[in-house]
């Protein structure tokens, strides 16, 4: 049986005018030797020799009765499906959706439908922003929030458009709705093509650390999430504000955030599968991404897990080395999040 | 054979030779011609000419092409930005129908004039003529739409029931009409009244559909085996159980072939396993062991020539 390895595909978000069609033209462009096919939902002006832009529908629809959290792109699997009889096949793929795209049935498409997950594997989720309209578009736009919450990397695009402070606190207020992604600062899209392909973020294998330090802007930073690396109590502290700039962004009650969890305790593993299981499936759909490192009590390897909304993948990872700090940490992004039950739930899964 | 490329589907034409269409873009013949049909394209579905002559593909390149043994590549309709990913065609009423995205439309191999569209709301994924090629059925969201392809304005027959459908087939009596679901499992109507009929169990979506034994049986791919359900009465499959033929444990069978009269059931797996078997006898004979997943799969009317190709470009004609 051929096993030819799953070709990677990276998801392109982000809002009209943010910079994506000329990231896209920076991959393609670029002298890399490599070919990629680019799933567009509009023929724009790309088009480069040796690769293949494809157009789409984005026809979204829900599997398994009307299942939420089993909405796919049902073009995709038809345009990939047609990929996969091209002859010498492709390096990568690319799919740029549009700018009012929520990124979620695109992700889970490459869960969900058996073919697509057999020859291909999603690679990232990488959104671009434009750093001097970033901040009306996350107060105006709820599409725009969970582009930015549900992404792998962000792309801080025009930044030469404002200030340093400026900049800074359109970190802040971005590493608030996901404090895991990490921020690349871009001007005309001029990041290198290894920040947005083969990041592999949904690779299991490669999620090999969460740090706070990378996670949480410094403390008193109004992107910082509190843990107990503060080594003080969270629990009296309000995080609803946003002090970064000027006034506040309203993000009304389905304020999207990222919460970071953390225990040095081990975890039993049975009581945590039970945890996680139960609340993706009563908060999967405000839970747009998870990830997660788990030292199991009596195992030997890391337990690390990733989900998108209900879709949770977990597997005993490599094993712990000798010396190295054994701990569980894990990150949820969601809407209506409620901070001290999900630490609750987390802290009481202790072995 | 190699032919380096993707089988996207292999035909037998009234001569009993086999004909491939590829994911080069080429079509090719048994008989050693090759057809450059979508040049620097992929082929992504394809059927006979209802003439007996040839095979008609459509690409990525949004191009719908006969191609002939000795002939140039002759272009049929161009979709400009879109790609041709289902055809159909009827040697009945001589009619030829590909799909675009939402767009379906009806030529007549006879009648270059002769143009018909069918517009849908969501991208139609399969087609099927019925056996007396007079009506067209499309799988779309939602259901099935069946049209008079050669009635210009009127409004189709819909069979609705929940989810994305991706293939059609109809029964050889035209009574009942068959979708492969994205969710593993085949749904079907009662033409005359639109009872539906659910068929799951399947590990994978069931694309291949074959009738065999007069229409009494209907062979499936989707499971470890060939899967086959009795078509008799007026209840067609309701109620009735399946039988798997040529089961073998972690494998998929990916594409299924058999004889409309006879009694003769060929399947390809995902292992590369080609088989062939008399669903009246207990004969099972394998023609090819393990390989690349098969892609395409025919078998000739009479039973006698089995043609297979697979996702690496191997391929074979096999007298049985």
């Amino acid at each position: 049986m051929s096993q030819a390895s799953p070709i990677p595909v990276t998801v392109l978000t982000g809002y009209l005018g943010a910079g994506k069609t000329t990231l896209l033209n920076r991959i393609l462009t670029e002298d890399h030797g490599k070919r990629y096919a680019v799933i567009v939902n509009e023929f724009g002006e790309i088009g480069i020799d040796n690769d293949l832009v494809v157009g789409a529908d984005e026809e979204v629809f829900e599997m398994n009765n009307g299942c939420v959290c089993c909405t796919v792109r049902g073009d995709l699997i038809r345009v990939l499906s047609g990929l996969m009889k091209r002859k010498g096949g492709f390096d990568a793929i690319v799919v740029e959706t549009t700018g009012l795209a929520d990124p979620a049935p695109v992700a889970q498409t490459f869960f969900m439908d058996d073919e697509v997950k057999a020859r291909t594997k999603l690679d990232s989720v990488t959104t671009v922003v434009d750093a001097r309209h970033v901040t009306e578009r996350i107060a105006d736009s709820r599409e725009a929030r969970e582009q930015i919450a549900f992404a792998d990397q962000i792309i801080l695009n025009k930044t030469d458009l404002v200030s340093e402070a400026e900049l800074e606190a359109v970190e802040a207020r971005l590493r608030k709705l996901n404090p895991l992604a990490p921020i690349h600062r871009a001007q005309r899209s001029n990041v290198p093509l290894e920040t947005v392909l083969g990041r592999g973020a949904f690779d299991l294998e490669r999620i090999v650390d969460l740090q706070p330090e990378f996670l949480n802007p410094a403390h008193g930073e109004p992107g910082h999430v509190h843990d107990e690396h503060c080594g003080h109590d969270h629990h009296d502290h309000d995080h609803g504000h946003d002090h970064g700039h000027g006034g506040h962004a309203h993000e009304g009650a389905e304020d999207i955030r990222g919460i970071s969890l953390s225990t040095e305790r081990p975890i039993d593993g049975a009581r945590f599968t039970r945890w996680i299981d139960k609340l993706l499936a009563e908060q999967g759909p405000d839970i747009l991404r998870a990830k997660g490192i788990i030292d199991v009590a009596g195992e030997d390897k890391r337990l690390v897990f990733q989900a998108v909304h209900m879709i949770l993948e977990g597997e005993l990872q490599r094993e712990w080395k000798p010396g190295e700090k054994r701990w569980s940490r894990a990150v949820f992004i969601g809407r209506n999040l409620d901070e001290a039950a999900l630490r609750e739930g987390f802290e009481a899964c202790a072995a | 054979m190699e032919f380096h490329a993707h089988v996207t589907a292999v035909l037998f034409g009234p001569s009993g030779h086999a004909a491939f269409a590829l994911g080069d873009g080429t079509a090719r013949f048994e008989t050693g011609e090759v057809v450059q049909a979508h040049p620097d394209a992929a082929v992504l579905a394809a059927a006979p000419h209802p003439s007996g002559h040839g095979v008609i593909t459509g690409g990525d390149d949004g191009r719908l092409v006969w191609s002939r043994a000795a002939e140039p590549p002759v272009e049929l309709a161009a979709v400009a930005g879109g790609w041709i990913d289902a055809v159909a065609t009827s040697a009945e009423s001589g009619l030829i129908a590909f799909a675009s995205g939402k767009r379906v439309e009806a030529l007549d191999a006879r009648d270059p004039l002769f143009r018909r569209a069918f517009p849908h709301e969501r991208s139609v994924a399969g087609l099927a003529f019925d056996p007396k090629g007079r009506k067209l059925a499309c799988a779309t969201y939602g259901g099935a739409t069946v049209w008079f392809a050669r009635i210009a304005d009127q409004k189709p027959q819909r069979f609705n029931w929940a989810g994305s459908h991706i293939g059609v087939a109809w029964s050889p009596d035209a009574r009942f009409l068959i979708t492969a679901m994205q969710e593993n499992m085949l749904h079907g109507w009662r033409v005359a009244d639109a009872k539906d009929m659910r068929m799951s169990g399947y590990a994978a979506k069931p694309r291949s559909i074959a009738f065999l034994s007069g229409g009494r049986l209907m062979a499936t791919s989707g499971a470890e085996g060939a899967v086959v359900w009795p078509f008799r009465g007026a209840n067609g499959p309701m109620g009735e159980q399946a039988a798997e033929v040529g089961h073998l444990e972690g494998t998929l069978v990916t594409c299924v072939a058999a004889t409309p009269n006879g009694a003769r059931l060929a399947a390809g797996t995902n292992a590369g396993r080609v088989w062939f078997a008399d669903v009246d006898g207990n004969r099972l004979a394998e023609v090819r062991a393990e390989g690349a997943a098969v892609s395409a799969l025919a078998i000739t009317p009479d039973g006698r020539r089995l043609a297979w190709g697979d996702e690496d470009g191997n391929a074979d004609v096999v007298d049985l």
